[in-house]
């Protein structure tokens, strides 16, 4: 059993064969370490690769960020910050797999994202902008074990819908792990913040967080939320338990979830334009 | 009421909130609620780049769109598996109701 899991562990994480991770994350990585180099410097990089621009421009005037009408790359690097570019221009690039692959995931990622900045906003806490990419990337274990592991895809896929399991359930069952795990690892190979692994890794189970359990429950709620929603397609289509941890971390109350979802499908019209737009670009 | 990217609007539609210049709540109104849209007007709304507006009832159907009936069948059944968890039955309650109010004529309006 363990030794499948540490398998599929070496399997997953080889990044030679990882699909992303472009040399411009690696320059953005060492410049942002770097005291003395400055935000137009690491605008520049990004610049130079005129798709990452345009989807990271993208992103930054997307519903899903609430700024509107950011044109250059280092207003939107001010704006989003640069941990957040810098997972943006990580997430993008995945993105554009999972894109052409799913658009129902991408699409409840988008959705993901947008329920926890709207979730964040409402109980005004800090870092709204990281708790909102946390959201986009919560699933991106799934895109890594669609990728790696695509002969088992049918079979998990075959355990959904013959079993009634939630995904995690039917991954677990086949491959020994599940995409919150793999998300975990992806984000600790890719040296990504603890504030965007922790949400990634514990998604599902908001006890094994440690140092961000209010950002992991925001993301947890936000992924309840969409599932409850019916927007997007994230493998299956039952809506898991709320956490009591998490419901307890953000003092939730009926009134609160009332007021969360009324705004969050109010602002899901939008992003269902912003997504069908993405996908008809993605044709043209 | 419904919510409706400006490309679906069409002349006879009656607004159901007002228009804001840049979508923004702060801003500048537009347009009032209860405006009878025209071809003109929704050319003016273009170019002064408004995204989406509401309208009253749901006039828009589109592919898969589907009706309160079905839409509450199909929450039940996302909801199915969690009806144990007191946190979950909260959340169907209030989706319940969102979706009630939001495919009627007068309902989802919220205070403005």
């Amino acid at each position: 059993m363990d030794e499948r899991r540490s398998d599929l562990k070496k399997i997953i994480m080889d990044t030679k064969t990882l699909p992303t991770l472009p040399g411009v994350i690696n320059k953005l990585n060492s410049l942002s370490n770097d005291d003395k180099s400055s935000v137009q410097e690491m605008a520049r990089i990004v610049s130079a690769d005129q798709v990452l621009s345009a989807r990271i421009l993208r992103l930054a005037n997307s519903p899903s960020y609430g700024f509107y009408r950011v044109s250059t790359i280092s207003n939107a690097m001010i704006l989003l910050g640069v941990n957040v570019v810098k997972s943006l221009a990580l997430s993008s690039s995945i993105f554009e797999i999972m894109e052409k692959n799913s658009v129902g995931l991408w699409e409840h990622s988008l959705g993901t994202a947008t329920a926890a900045g709207i979730i964040a906003r409402k109980l005004a806490l800090p870092e709204v902008e990281e708790i909102t990419t946390a959201g986009l990337l919560h699933d991106i274990g799934k895109v890594i074990i669609g990728l790696k592991c695509a002969e088992q895809m049918p079979l998990i896929r075959n355990k959904i819908k013959l079993d009634d399991l939630y995904i995690s359930d039917a991954e677990r069952a086949v491959l020994d792990t599940d995409h919150a795990e793999v998300g975990g690892w992806l984000s600790k190979s890719w040296f990504l913040p603890d504030k965007l692994s922790e949400p990634i890794a514990c998604h599902h189970n908001v006890a094994c967080s440690e140092d961000h359990r209010v950002k992991t429950s925001v993301v947890h709620l936000a992924d309840v939320l969409i599932k409850a929603s019916g927007f997007g397609d994230s493998g299956d289509s039952y809506v898991p338990p709320i956490q009591q941890l998490a419901w307890d971390q953000l003092k939730l109350d009926e009134a609160l979830l009332q007021e969360i979802v009324v705004e969050l499908e109010d602002k899901l019209v939008e992003v269902k334009n912003f997504s069908l737009e993405l996908a008809s670009a993605a044709v043209a | 009421m419904q919510k409706i990217p400006l490309n679906l609007a069409t002349a006879e539609m009656v607004l159901a909130r007002d228009i804001f210049k840049n979508d923004s709540p702060t801003g500048m109104p537009i347009c009032g609620k209860g405006t009878e849209l025209s071809d003109s007007l929704i050319s003016r709304l273009q170019q002064m780049g408004v995204q989406s507006l509401y309208v009253e009832g749901h006039p828009v159907w589109q592919e898969g769109d589907r009706g309160l009936t079905e839409q509450l069948a199909d929450l039940e059944k996302r909801f199915s598996k969690t009806m144990d968890n007191r946190y979950n039955t909260t959340l169907l309650e209030v989706y319940r109701t969102h979706f009630t109010a939001a495919m009627g004529d007068d309902g989802g309006r919220t205070e403005e």
